[in-house]
């Protein structure tokens, strides 16, 4: 997924940079794809373009379009208004379009009251114009595009309307003029700020006013901006003078609220209210999933609906098609057969199809059994993405996460974890706070099992019983909610009360769920084959040396003493240290030796064994080396240790669990 | 409903009315106060209270908001 949103390099020869700013959910992303025709992974969740993507413009191939992450105002204050602000400040910007939503035009409004003041050229596409006709909400577009100066373009980005009116208007070049004037104390305090700005640190293309306006509003990007000009220090001393942060009258407020006034007299000036009749079904839906007690049989049902079409269609049926029919029948047999004809030296066929052979262990297990699991999963993760689902669900279990130190905006990346922990990993950039973050990322590490890795578990568990599947997932639960329970009480700072808002539901659009599953596909895919094909070459040569009995031995006194597994299962703990399926497979591999208590330790130590090596590269890059080491140094005694627990816990009952 | 000027928490207003924003609370916290300005939470702002349980949802210019009881119980509305 995120590979699309990795900010790139501007394509050579590019004139200047086109950027798409606006608030979240407001359909920046799909008008980027209509512009660029490249994608970009779109949803209905506020907060999904987590970096800047880039591409070039379809209407005009010299200039980059960008798309920003969703900004709920300027100042920036979150990790994606910073995101957005450093956009603004280093891009050759030749055109800010700001992407509105049809139906507030107030808060796009607020918006356009800062974005106006930067002395860049401005275009406004009003998205999202068939919701606002929905809602009764008609907008004088001739009237609002002449108060501001600006060009202003209705669009409805998913069906394509307004996106050629939208391209017409891209070559505007003039900037437009401030919207407002702000009371007399605070222009005098602009303008100091502006003259020192003009003389001392110029920008080479935001306008000295507007940058004064985002320094008094305490905009931090601006301020690390300016801490790197000259005379960047004794600015920053006068704003930090007349703008204290966070007084409850502060000029950081004053101006905050004056934008907001004038927003709201513009807006009112240019929308018309008609009276509709009574609720849309859209809003009947969103309403039913965050009610308090019908939102729970909604819940259910979407859980039994992922259930039945992920566990029981792509785990089962399309496994079953594939690993034990096409591969385990036909394909690897004709393989196997054609490379020990064919190919020279034993060891080379073996490295290919010997037991740990790269074909028939690393790409049988990520075709045949991880690639229907995924793909599943992915497709009705997108569904549920696109509908708004998603943000209902974080209020509805909101208090769930309260108990973690998390609110229910983590819903999000956990969800997406039982995908791919990986993925996950990064989309923890949507919560708030870096407390909240690191609890996240310690529990997706520890507790939360991707697709590939549950697929492999259900296999295994549903072998015995239902009981072994229950006592399974119990444990998991309780380890999230006592680990999280811990995680929140140690990790400093204070938690955040959650505030969100509700995007409408929509039906999902078939072709962008396919596009986003395509390319969460593609991405897991590149991740997954090398490293399982890694894997295996190196329980290969593990094997062919001879250190495989080795191994087994040194691990004897943990995994037979103190987990009560056989001693081939140090193999699949190996195997983990690659990825967790990959180990949880190598237990598959060995279930016919094993029994129902066995089982049950052998995929809770696995499940809870230290996340695999891309995940550990992401936590890496996202936390810094110091805060993986600390939490691989946590996760992995903890594993060993609730595993042997949870051994001699079930052998006190063996009449129950034999 | 009666017209009221009558200042009560948003956490005890009744489903369904439409009331005045009056004052965002100083026991929210600042860089929270500025994210409900930002969804458009000013003072005189009419808002129509939507549920109450699990969280505070409102309707504000078309917009649903979720509000967590711990925030909302700060938030001081006037009847319209």
């Amino acid at each position: 997924m995120h590979h699309h949103n990795q900010a790139t390099p501007s394509p050579s020869g590019s004139t200047g940079t086109l950027a798409l700013v606006g608030h979240p959910n407001v359909g920046k992303s799909v008008l980027f794809h209509r512009l660029t025709g490249a994608y970009v992974n779109v949803s209905n969740y506020p907060g999904t373009t987590v970096e800047v993507a880039r591409a070039g413009a379809r209407f005009d191939r010299s200039s980059s379009l960008l798309d920003t992450p969703g900004v709920l105002a300027l100042p920036a204050r979150s990790d994606d208004e910073r995101a957005t602000i450093r956009a603004l400040l280093n891009e050759n910007l030749k055109l800010i379009i700001q992407v509105g939503d049809a139906k507030n035009l107030r808060r796009t409004l607020n918006l356009t009251a800062l974005l106006a003041e930067l002395g860049v050229p401005l275009v406004m596409a009003l998205n999202m114009a068939d919701e606002a006709k929905a809602r009764g909400v008609t907008v004088d577009t001739d009237a609002l595009s002449k108060a501001l100066g600006m060009p202003v373009v209705a669009t409805v980005a998913t069906g394509g309307e307004g996106i050629s009116a939208l391209s017409a208007n891209l070559g505007h070049t003039c900037p437009p003029a401030p919207m407002l004037r702000y009371d007399t104390e605070s222009e005098e305090a602009i303008a100091s700020i502006a003259a020192m700005l003009t003389e001392h640190a110029p920008h080479p293309r935001l306008s000295a006013r507007g940058l004064a306006i985002l320094l008094l509003g305490r905009d931090g990007e601006v301020e690390n901006w300016l801490t790197a000009q000259p005379h960047g220090n004794e600015i920053l001393a006068h704003v930090a003078k007349l703008a204290p942060i966070g007084a409850r009258d502060s000029l950081p407020a004053r101006l905050a609220r004056e934008r907001g006034r004038a927003a709201e007299a513009l807006a009112h000036t240019v929308t018309k209210q008609a009276a509709t009749g009574g609720q849309s079904l859209s809003l009947r839906i969103g309403q039913i999933a965050v009610h308090p007690i019908w939102g729970w049989p909604l819940l259910l049902l979407v859980l039994l609906g992922v259930y039945f079409f992920v566990g029981d269609f792509g785990a089962g049926t399309l496994v079953g098609l594939l690993e034990e029919d096409f591969f385990g029948e036909i394909l690897n047999p004709a393989v196997t057969d054609f490379v020990r004809a064919y190919v020279g030296p034993e060891w080379l066929a073996d490295m290919l199809v010997g037991d740990y052979g790269l074909w028939t262990m690393g790409m049988t297990y990520a075709l045949a059994l991880i690639l229907p699991i995924v793909t599943t999963f992915f497709l009705v993760f997108g569904v549920l993405e696109d509908s708004g689902y998603f943000t209902r669900l974080s209020v509805v279990s909101n208090r769930a996460f309260a108990a973690i130190g998390l609110n229910g905006r983590a819903v999000l990346p956990m969800v997406l974890g039982l995908g791919c922990v990986t993925m996950a990993t990064l989309t923890t950039r949507i919560l708030h706070t870096p407390r909240e973050r690191l609890i996240a990322i310690f529990l997706l590490a520890l507790a939360i099992p991707c697709s590939a890795q549950l697929g492999v578990v259900f296999g295994m568990l549903s072998g015995f019983s239902f009981q072994a599947a229950a006592i399974w997932s119990v444990c998991i639960v309780l380890i999230l909610l006592v680990t999280g329970w811990i995680a929140g009480r140690l990790v400093k700072g204070q938690r955040v009360p959650l505030v969100t808002e509700l995007p409408p539901m929509r039906l999902p659009i078939l072709s962008n769920v396919l596009k986003k599953t395509s390319g969460r596909l593609k991405w897991y895919l590149l991740e997954v084959i090398p490293l399982f094909l890694l894997g295996t070459f190196i329980m290969f040569v593990l094997d062919r040396m001879g250190a495989l009995p080795w191994i087994i031995e040194a691990g004897k006194p943990l995994v037979t003493g103190w987990l009560g597994l056989p001693p081939e299962a140090s193999a699949a703990f190996v195997m983990g240290f690659l990825r967790r399926d990959f180990g949880a497979t190598g237990l598959f591999a060995i279930g016919s030796q094993l029994d129902m208590i066995q089982t049950v330790v052998g995929m809770v130590t696995i499940t809870l064994f230290v996340p695999c090596i891309a995940s550990v590269m992401i936590i890496v890059k996202e936390r810094g080396m110091r805060t993986a080491t600390l939490m691989l140094a946590i996760i992995m005694p903890t594993a060993f240790f609730v595993g042997g627990l949870l051994n001699h816990f079930l052998r006190l009952f063996p009449h129950i669990f034999s | 409903m009666t017209a009221s000027t009558e200042r009560i928490r948003l956490t005890g207003t009744p489903i369904g009315h439409n009331v005045h924003l009056a004052e965002l609370g100083e026991e929210i916290d600042p860089l929270q106060r500025e994210q409900l300005h930002a969804y458009g939470l000013s003072a005189q702002q009419t808002i129509t209270v939507l549920q109450q349980r699990p969280m505070t949802v409102v309707m504000c210019d078309h917009m649903e908001l979720a509000l967590e009881h711990a925030v909302a119980q700060h938030i001081w509305v006037e009847g319209k």
